[in-house]
């Protein structure tokens, strides 16, 4: 199909400084997990995007020196020569499909914890970070800050060296030129505190000084956070952001303009539950209005009407996205060819930035189970070669994420026939359901981009209302067998806190309910006081507390955890569902674990109580989300009952399961689970992950001992 | 009881339409073929009056080699055997019908199913032509069966949510509604099996179509549409103005 003509605006070229960018679409600067010690995963995820038709796409954050390092979590590095051997292979295999690179220079201050490097970093003034634990910086002289924009200059050579033709000044996150430019950072009374002009001038000298430096060569870009939410103490626009862009929008080449600081940066990369799409184009517009240069700016664009408006209306000239890139790499081709219902959208889950704030393992996608996998397991998104025993017949029994996964890659693998047998009347498991949610209804996008695939594919066929037995199953006719029945919520209060159930926990009584019986089947709890047990730490407690609050309840959240839904600090939704479930006046109690549930009420004890007491809550109903387990008892029945030599005698020559039958985890490892088994449906023990790639050094037995009898260092090619 | 159910492979267009060169068409490349809905429904009562009753579920239809495909998803969900009438090409109602008639004549059915109309041509008229050609009574639009011994006893949906019972006599051509039933699902062994029944192909000595296509194509768009705008509570005002002033 054609590209619908409204669209043609995203096609236009651009030029950014010396560069020209082929189309619209920009990677925004974003992390995966690689850095420059992964460099063939770096490369080829990045390239990955070119092929999918990107113009530019840009490094995560890049270190600038060893004062700045990151460890725990995963920047790349640009700290010497090495680095740049590593980070050259991204730039080569961009410039391949003709698209930019960009590296983010970064400098964290007293973000920077050098848990690695053990250095210190400088920075504007010694207050510790509002981001990371007992972590100061030295409060930079004038000496410091001649070497800090050394610094800048140094890694800036070594982007172009490295054959980056975008190289950033970043600021934004609370980082070091924008440290400089916040009262909230910034206490110096010299000429780089105070006034705004004192405020600016870090940040104003290293972009001149790395213009000076490597800009006839590459773009200069600056990004910069045009608020933080802080009120006076923070970068305000008016006040310090369009006053900067019209002081140095001379030297910039192109602004890459979002939101938030560093401890909140969910206003910036922000999930779906609090915002939608160009959330931060006021903003962007406001920028544009006073710079003569392109603005880019994200907004998790997945809609090609609304980005084409933002750069008809004149908002923003280049439409970044860092989510959506990830959720789907072709993106941009996929506009051009106008196959629109083939984008597999972004959900705005920021379950791919939940790793970068764990910690740095490789990013994971719910929507696209080949992300980070591009290298290490050789997975293209959008290419699937044909099964070498596509001549069978398969069955997957359960259409939740997992089962929909696996039966789309089947069929694109070219299996003969696959039949997708799903018990309720429509698609997607508990994905059917947890849309509904308060806050998650783009989350829906899992199941409708699956529901269109797989109604593309002529090899597959949904069979709706319809519950298996195993002597169902075993007679199917299926030569693969796969069971995807996923999980349901523990009805008796079993737990990971306790390992045990808890007295009086019995989700068959009306005044108790779990998720799967609230939100799936319509289950009413009676009374105004709803007392929820929440051991899962997710998005499952926090949302029925949210739930019942809206609908006028009074709501207790207990839980023998520290935080309520601890995993949503990394997904970076806990600051607002705090504010939510506080402005909703639901009562949170943590550290309490419940010893019994009676009728009426809930009884729960202090989880570093040595002497046990008990506090008592009122509760009309209560909500138990402390554990899932596994459906798996159609598995169990075919392995255990009939057996794998009575399916055999049926023509049933492989069984699998997959996804939360398995074992109960995130959704994207539930898609995850899915993908793997198709992908290698044709390994030879499908049951098994193959190996995958690991970048890692790997010692040379030519090593040489020392005089202590020690290993030392690498003499290979040494005579 | 012998059954026979007239069922069509239908074709479905996806996104994208071109016509064949002689425009009298579209180009079988944009389209997909399925077994019609309503006949999948036709099929199911049949099998479900076998199964309670006995006797033989017959499917036929008039097409290509390619439209086995949908008599073998028949003969997978349970129909006993399979006919294809060869020779009878295009969309012509009384043109099939009369192919039909020539097999209702062969195998002296006593129930005659057909699903109401077919979804890529929807005129609804074979069956109703069928039941003239043979001369057996006919009742449209069935939304419940029952068959015993003497008439069966027929719900004929009408508009409005009314619904007429009829008493009829068979031998009877009646066409089936969808929602009369919960049409099964064939599992793969079924499939299989069905890939290796024979199907009898028969050749139709009827007479040619009494009606032609000169031409197809794309409607011109129409002029005079008024598009409203994206704000929903204004395009909410604005349709309630329309329908005031139209209305009243």
């Amino acid at each position: 199909m054609a590209r619908d003509p409204k669209h043609d605006i995203l096609f236009e070229p651009i030029q950014i400084g010396p560069k020209t960018m082929k189309n619209r679409f920009y990677q925004i600067p974003h992390c995966n997990g690689f850095g420059s010690e992964k460099p063939f995963s770096q490369a080829y995820f990045r390239a990955t995007k070119a092929e999918g038709g990107y113009a530019a796409v840009s490094t995560e954050y890049c270190s600038i020196s060893p004062e700045s390092d990151d460890t725990h979590r995963m920047s790349a590095r640009l700290w010497d020569d090495e680095d740049i051997k590593n980070l050259s292979l991204m730039c080569d295999m961009l410039h391949e499909h003709d698209c930019l690179s960009a590296a983010e220079l970064w400098y964290g201050g007293p973000h920077a914890p050098c848990m690695e490097s053990r250095c210190v970093a400088r920075g504007p003034s010694q207050i510790p970070s509002d981001f990371e634990y007992l972590t100061y910086a030295i409060e930079a002289d004038k000496d410091d800050i001649r070497y800090l924009q050394h610094l800048y200059v140094e890694a800036a050579k070594r982007a172009r060296s490295a054959g980056f033709d975008i190289v950033y000044v970043y600021g934004s996150h609370s980082y070091l030129p924008q440290q400089f430019l916040t009262p909230f950072y910034n206490k110096r009374t010299d000429e780089y505190g105070g006034s705004f002009e004192n405020r600016a001038r870090f940040w104003r000298e290293t972009i001149e000084q790395v213009k000076e430096a490597v800009g006839d060569e590459c773009a200069i870009a600056v990004r910069m956070s045009t608020d933080m939410f802080m009120g006076e103490a923070g970068t305000q626009l008016k006040r310090d952001c369009l006053p900067f862009v019209e002081l140095v929008d001379e030297l910039v080449d192109v602004w890459d303009i979002n939101l938030s600081g560093i401890a909140e940066w969910g206003e910036d990369a922000t999930p779906s539950r609090f915002y939608e799409q160009g959330r931060a184009l006021p903003w962007q517009a406001a920028v544009k209005e006073v710079s003569k240069k392109p603005v880019l700016g994200v907004g998790r664009w997945t809609n090609p009407d609304a980005m084409s408006d933002a750069i008809r209306e004149g908002k923003l000239d280049i439409i970044a996205t860092c989510r959506p890139s990830t959720s789907d790499p072709f993106l941009p081709k996929k506009i051009e060819e106008g196959r629109l219902d083939d984008i597999r959208e972004c959900i705005g889950c920021n379950v791919c930035i939940s790793r970068w704030e764990i910690g740095g393992p490789p990013l994971i996608c719910t929507q696209n189970a080949t992300a980070g996998e591009e290298y290490r397991r050789a997975w293209h998104p959008e290419k699937f070669t044909p099964a070498t025993n596509a001549d069978n017949d398969v069955l997957v029994v359960g259409a939740g994420p997992a089962g929909m996964e696996c039966a789309m890659v089947l069929g694109k693998r070219g299996m003969r026939r696959v039949h997708l047998v799903e018990a309720h009347e429509d698609m997607g498991g508990t994905m059917r359901w947890i849309p509904q949610l308060p806050g998650l209804g783009e989350w829906a996008r899992l199941v409708n981009y699956r529901k269109i695939q797989l109604d593309k594919l002529a090899n597959v066929e949904f069979i709706p209302s319809t519950k298996l037995s195993a002597k169902d199953v075993a007679e199917y006719g299926a030569e693969i067998v796969v069971v995807a029945t996923g999980s349901y919520w523990a009805t008796d209060g079993l737990n990971g806190a306790s390992h045990d159930v808890i007295p009086g926990a019995d989700a068959s009584l009306p005044w108790q309910a779990t998720p799967d019986q609230v939100m799936g089947e319509g289950k009413t709890l009676d009374g105004e006081r709803i007392v929820i047990f929440d051991n899962d730490g997710y998005f499952m407690g926090v949302s029925l507390a949210e739930f019942y609050a809206a609908a006028g309840k009074k709501v207790t959240l207990l839980t023998p955890m520290g935080n309520v839904a601890p995993y949503m600090h990394f997904t970076l939704e806990a600051p607002n569902m705090h504010r939510r479930l506080h402005s909703l006046g639901v009562e949170i109690v943590t550290y309490h674990l419940p010893t019994r549930f009676e009728a009426g009420s809930v009884v729960a004890t202090h989880v570093y109580d040595e002497h046990g007491h008990e506090t008592t809550w009122e509760a009309d109903g209560v909500v138990l989300v402390s554990q899932r387990r596994s459906d798996d008892a159609l598995y169990r029945a075919l392995k255990d009952e009939i057996g794998l030599d009575g399916l055999r005698s049926e023509g049933v020559d492989a069984l699998y399961r997959i996804g939360d039958c398995e074992a109960p985890r995130l959704i994207a490892d539930a898609v995850f689970s899915g993908h793997r088994l198709a992908r290698e449906i044709d390994s030879p023990d499908p049951s098994i992950p193959l190996p995958f790639r690991r970048e890692r050094r790997v010692v040379d037995p030519s090593f040489v001992k020392d005089e202590r009898g020690w290993y030392a260092e690498q003499l290979a090619g040494a005579v | 009881m012998r059954t026979l159910v007239c069922i069509k492979q239908v074709k479905s267009l996806g996104d994208e339409v071109e016509f064949t060169a002689d425009g009298t068409d579209v180009d079988p490349d944009y389209l997909d073929a399925a077994l019609n809905e309503w006949d999948s429904y036709a099929t199911e009562e049949a099998i479900r009056l076998r199964e309670a009753g006995g006797g033989e579920v017959v499917v036929v239809t008039c097409g290509p080699q390619e439209s086995e495909a949908a008599l073998r998803r028949c003969l997978a969900m349970g129909a006993d055997r399979a006919i294809r009438v060869e020779g009878v090409e295009g969309h012509d109602p009384i043109r099939v019908a009369r192919a039909l008639a020539e097999v209702v004549h062969d195998e002296s059915p006593e129930l005659v199913l057909c699903g109401v109309q077919s979804s890529d041509a929807v005129q609804a008229a074979t069956g109703t032509a069928l039941a003239e050609l043979v001369g057996m009574p006919c009742v449209a639009v069935v939304a419940k069966l029952e068959v015993g011994s003497g008439p069966a006893r027929v719900h004929r949906e009408l508009e409005g949510g009314l619904v007429d019972l009829v008493d009829v006599d068979l031998p009877a051509v009646l066409t089936i509604q969808t929602g009369i039933n919960e049409p099964r699902y064939a599992n793969l062994r079924a499939i299989k099996q069905a890939e290796q029944v024979e199907i009898e192909v028969r050749q139709s000595s009827a007479e040619p179509a009494s009606s032609r296509i000169r031409r197809m194509f794309t409607p011109p768009r129409g002029e005079g549409a008024e598009m409203l705008g994206s704000d929903p509570a204004e395009v909410a005002r604005r349709i309630a103005e329309i329908v005031q002033e139209r209305v009243a």
